[in-house]
């Protein structure tokens, strides 16, 4: 980091109103807080443009003469929103805030110039002489460019010739890039250590879990121990890199609004039209508007989860050598903190987050979690009521408390399952968590079984009832835990159902290799 | 601001001068046709322009042209005064000067081409007559038609003036009857691109219980023109008819809900009617595609609190969702901000661990009048949850139900709070006939709880509705 700053020009109209112009090109120190995407879901980061976006806090410091100055901020990120741009640490505080878009383009130097004198070079061809003439442009940049010359108005590359303008200067209210600028008073020259805080669009986060489930215990059945990990993934689609900046990230839904109209940048390419100057017959009667064709968009780069499922891949390769593999060692997580309702998540060293990458690092370990193996099905569907056998889902249930294991606040984000296997550490299966706070029971579905199936059919109906059966299937070489949720009013209170959250469901452990059946009666409405 | 200041000292257009490059090229951007300029920017796209120049007339009949004004000029909305002044009609041209336009003019008229040839690049001028311009150029050039460059060989066409009534910009022209002159004249109209907006840095303090807040007005130029020095106005309102006395909320004039209870208190600031108005302390330059903020508003350590809120829009059971997190406050007098708001968006800030500022979330605001009650919805929490169950629903008649509901509610947080429930789609006809602990119907509608949960810790409501359905 560098804290280079640039005295550019101070120009001194009159005496009462000298204004410095300073410019502060880079941060010395920078903070990145990324907020995750709004209604992103379950969709991984668009790493082309992430739809999240960050606070941004950044120290500069500065030389500020006596006097007003405008001080201009360069080497911010593109996606900055101006109207949320704070700059504190000037002595007598700022005046006004500017965020100018007037951006130094071919159509921005003949706009400001318009009326103005400019030198028209023309090469000659032939001999490669090339001959000055002074010339006012008459009109421009829409639709084209006219010029006069001493010979008379003529308009600019309708000719033929090869033709440039030459422009004196950089008109000083034209900019690279929209710049933010703050205005500001001063009594006495002085170095000044200003922060400025703003927000800006083009980055996103979000928590990638990986869980190992341990092989069940014989005597308990269906308890599972599940090594969890959780990389905290963050992407910046950008084209400013941060150097060793503090890397924050914020979980929670900080509420947001739709920005209200914006300066929109003024400026571009030069567009020349002309009288016609093809041959007669490329003449387009009504010529119209060319719509340039967008380039198809770049292919989608691969998500960091791919990458980690093939090095799992290549663990297969040498599967005597790897029968159980643990989580990844991680030597830097980020702590967790609270900021008010949210949870703050802090890369504890300076990291570099580049422009257009995504960066990993480690937010949660947790070893041995307990979680509970149970298949389930919730049997709300009339058209499945013919005895078919459909499968079961494989539902991991744990709860997030310290005496289970956990007992951390888990951002949401997408769960890769692996088990052991002879070959190593297989994928064995893929699930989504929302936030879940501290107490907060975890449920993850991470597949269908097609070993435990189970099958509901109707038996008989009168105009007060039906009457159902259930039957499941095991064929697996373990006994195994079954949940039947019935979401409907029952009749009676059958003994081996018992209201959970308010839908009646059915808990039962089916033997290994073995068979059980369920009969229920649906009240029906009375009319 | 600098071509302003030039202005101030007495009118002499200096060219500006680079003070590092020793060739002193003129750089254009701040020469400006404008005067005495005071901007009037309101909340619904429209903006108020009066532009006093001081200009040398003739005595008599004379056309005045008024360069520099907005180039989204409302041209039929132009009234020009000053003394002894008379109008005799206003026009507004916008055929712009291009180099089609130019050729389709010189239509019947003689040019002078410049052949090069390309081999040794000698010059012959000749002289010629446009006959046509369809498509391509039809020449006459001495006794034969030829068409303009149909053997792609280079050609400079060169004419001799350009059309009156083709200009560079649109261009606002006034005939009028003068005395003659130096005669302050003022120009006033509306124009659209311009707008204001106000943004509210609020800093909440947990401990403390209190908020700092700084007001900015946010303005963006999109009109294609800059306002030098100008006296800048900006009425907190829209004055555009209304909605009759039937005062609809729709998508696009919605209700924020961030004031609890209206206030009745009324600040000193400046009003037109109805509306606050906000002058800017000093002149600015309002440039074109710029994005402006002034601050307004200033605040330490007014008292705030946080509260939880959770809305139930019917009897359902759903899985564990997040409660609201909301900021209360007020702008009153005492006890407050002490100011009435600006419609626009406050977004709130809180220390972490290190004492950086980091953003918790943001809501929009309405103009709010001075003494309000506020609540700020900055988000939902990620510890305080409220799963809502259907226990029990019993037929008692074909018209005649009752729905037992559960509440739970979870804090993860190691300090207790209340949840402020609100229980909806009570139509009117639905009657509560047990609670477990006492609610607040406040409307036909709805009812609502206060339920406290201690820290890390759980709750339960309970309650019993009695409907139709």
């Amino acid at each position: 980091m560098r804290a280079l700053l640039a005295l550019v020009w101070i120009y001194a109209a009159t005496p009462v109103a000298a204004q410095s112009i300073i410019v502060s090109d880079a941060p010395e120190s920078v903070s990145l807080t990324v907020y995750r995407a709004q209604d992103r879901g379950d969709r991984p980061i668009d790493p082309n443009w992430p739809r999240g976006y960050a606070l941004i806090t950044e120290t500069r410091t500065i030389s500020i003469p006596a006097g007003e100055s405008v001080i201009r901020f360069e080497g911010v990120a593109e996606g900055m929103f101006p109207e949320s741009a704070i700059v504190t640490g000037l002595p007598q505080g700022v005046r006004e805030k500017n965020r100018d878009a007037r951006l130094l383009s071919p159509s921005g130097l003949v706009d400001a110039f318009l009326k103005r004198e400019v030198t028209l070079l023309r090469t000659n061809r032939a001999t490669g002489v090339t001959r000055e003439q002074k010339a006012i442009i008459t009109a421009g940049p829409q639709g084209g460019v006219i010029l006069q010359t001493a010979e008379g108005y003529e308009a600019l590359r309708c000719t033929g010739l090869p033709e440039r303008m030459q422009f004196g200067g950089v008109p000083q209210n034209l900019s690279a890039k929209p710049t933010l600028s703050v205005i500001t008073q001063s009594n006495e020259a002085t170095t000044a250590k200003l922060t400025l805080t703003y927000m800006a669009s083009g980055f996103d986060w979000q928590a990638n879990y990986v869980a190992h489930a341990k092989p069940g215990d014989d005597k308990a059945i269906g308890k599972n121990k599940i090594d969890l990990f959780a990389w905290l993934t963050l992407a910046n689609g950008g084209n400013q890199s941060f150097q060793n900046a503090n890397m924050m990230a914020i979980a929670g839904e900080p509420n947001r609004e739709r920005r209200p109209e914006q300066a929109r940048p003024v400026g571009g390419g030069l567009s020349l039209a002309c009288w016609p100057q093809q041959r007669t017959h490329q003449v387009p009667f009504n010529p119209g508007f060319i719509v340039d064709i967008p380039p198809p968009p770049a292919p989608p780069a691969p998500v960091a989860m791919a990458a980690y499922a093939d090095e799992n891949i290549v663990v297969t390769g040498q599967r005597m050598a790897r029968a159980e593999m643990a989580a990844p060692v991680a030597v830097m997580v980020a702590d967790q903190e609270d900021l008010g309702d949210l949870k703050l998540y802090r890369v504890p060293e300076p990291v570099t987050v580049n422009a257009k990458g995504q960066k990993q690092v480690a937010m949660i370990v947790k070893p041995g979690a307990a979680f509970d193996r149970i298949y389930t099905v919730r049997v709300d569907e009339y058209g499945r009521d013919d005895g078919a056998r459909m499968p079961m889902s494989i539902l991991f249930r744990g709860s997030n408390r310290k005496e289970k294991g956990l007992g951390l606040p888990m951002p949401s984000g997408p769960v890769m399952l692996f088990e052991n296997s002879y070959y190593g550490p297989l994928l064995a299966g893929q699930s989504s968590l929302s936030d879940r706070a501290v107490g907060d029971d975890i449920e993850m579905v991470v597949g269908r079984s097609s070993d435990v199936r189970y099958a509901v059919t109707r038996m008989s109906e009168t105009v007060e009832k039906q009457r159902f059966k259930v039957d499941i299937t095991n064929a697996r070489s373990e006994p195994v835990n079954v949940e039947v949720e019935i979401p409907f009013e029952l009749r009676g209170k059958p003994k081996h159902i018992a209201k959970v959250d308010g839908i009646p469901t059915w808990k039962a452990t089916i033997a290994a290799n073995g068979e059980a059946t369920l009969y229920y009666e649906l009240e029906l409405e009375k009319n | 601001m600098r071509a302003a200041w030039l202005l101030l000292a007495g009118g002499a257009l200096a060219a500006p001068i680079l003070a590092q490059d020793a060739t002193s090229v003129a750089v254009p951007g701040g020469a400006t046709a404008q005067g005495d300029v005071a901007v009037t920017i309101y909340q619904n796209g429209q903006s108020l322009i009066q532009d006093t120049r001081r200009l040398t007339m003739p005595a008599g009949r004379s056309k005045q042209e008024f360069p520099d004004v907005s180039a989204q000029i409302r041209a039929e909305t132009v009234t020009l005064t000053g003394p002894g002044i008379g109008i005799v009609e206003q026009n507004f041209d916008y055929d712009l000067l291009t180099p089609a336009k130019l050729m389709e003019k010189a239509v019947g008229q003689n040019v002078t081409l410049i052949r090069t040839n390309p081999a040794t690049g000698a010059e012959v001028r000749v002289p010629a007559k446009v006959l046509a311009a369809n498509g391509g150029v039809v020449l006459q050039v001495g006794n034969t038609i030829e068409v303009l460059r149909d053997d792609g060989l280079p050609v400079r066409v060169i004419f001799d003036k350009v059309p009156p009534n083709l200009r560079a910009r649109p261009t606002l022209s006034v005939t009028l009857e003068a005395k003659g002159g130096v005669t302050p004249t003022t120009l006033t109209y509306l124009t659209p691109g311009l707008g204001w907006n106000s943004d509210y840095v609020t800093l909440f303090d947990d401990a403390k219980q209190t908020i700092d807040v700084q007001g900015w007005v946010t303005l963006t130029n999109n009109t294609g023109t800059d306002y030098s020095n100008a006296n800048v106005l900006l009425v907190a309102g829209n004055p555009n008819g209304g909605g009759g006395r039937r005062n609809y909320t729709t998508p696009w004039n919605p209700s924020t809900g961030t004031i609890d209870q209206p206030g009745t208190e009324s600040s000193n600031r400046e009003r037109l009617g109805d509306y606050y108005l906000y002058p800017l302390a000093e002149r600015t330059t309002i440039a074109n595609a710029q994005q402006k903020q002034v601050s307004f508003l200033d605040v330490k350590a007014a008292p705030a609190r946080k509260a939880y809120e959770f809305n139930n829009g019917w009897l359902a059971t759903n899985d564990a969702a997040s409660a609201s997190s909301v900021l209360k406050f007020s702008t009153s007098r005492s006890g407050g901000l002490g100011d009435q708001l600006p419609a626009g968006t406050m977004r709130v800030y809180m220390r972490d661990k290190r004492g950086d500022p980091q953003f918790i979330g943001e809501s929009m605001i309405e103009a709010t009048p001075m003494g309000s009650a506020m609540s700020i919805r900055t988000g939902d929490a990620f510890d305080v949850k409220v799963k809502t169950v259907v226990e029990e629903r019993n037929r008692l008649s074909s018209s005649r139900w009752q729905t037992k509901m559960r509440y739970e509610f979870t804090n993860a947080r190691n300090e207790p709070v209340t949840v402020d429930l609100g229980q909806e789609g009570l139509w009117g006809d639905v009657a509560i006939i047990a609670q477990s602990q006492e609610g607040k119907r406040v409307s036909a509608d709805r009812v609502e709880w206060s339920v406290a949960v201690p820290a890390n810790g759980k709750a339960t409501l309970t309650a019993t509705f009695d409907s139709r359905y």
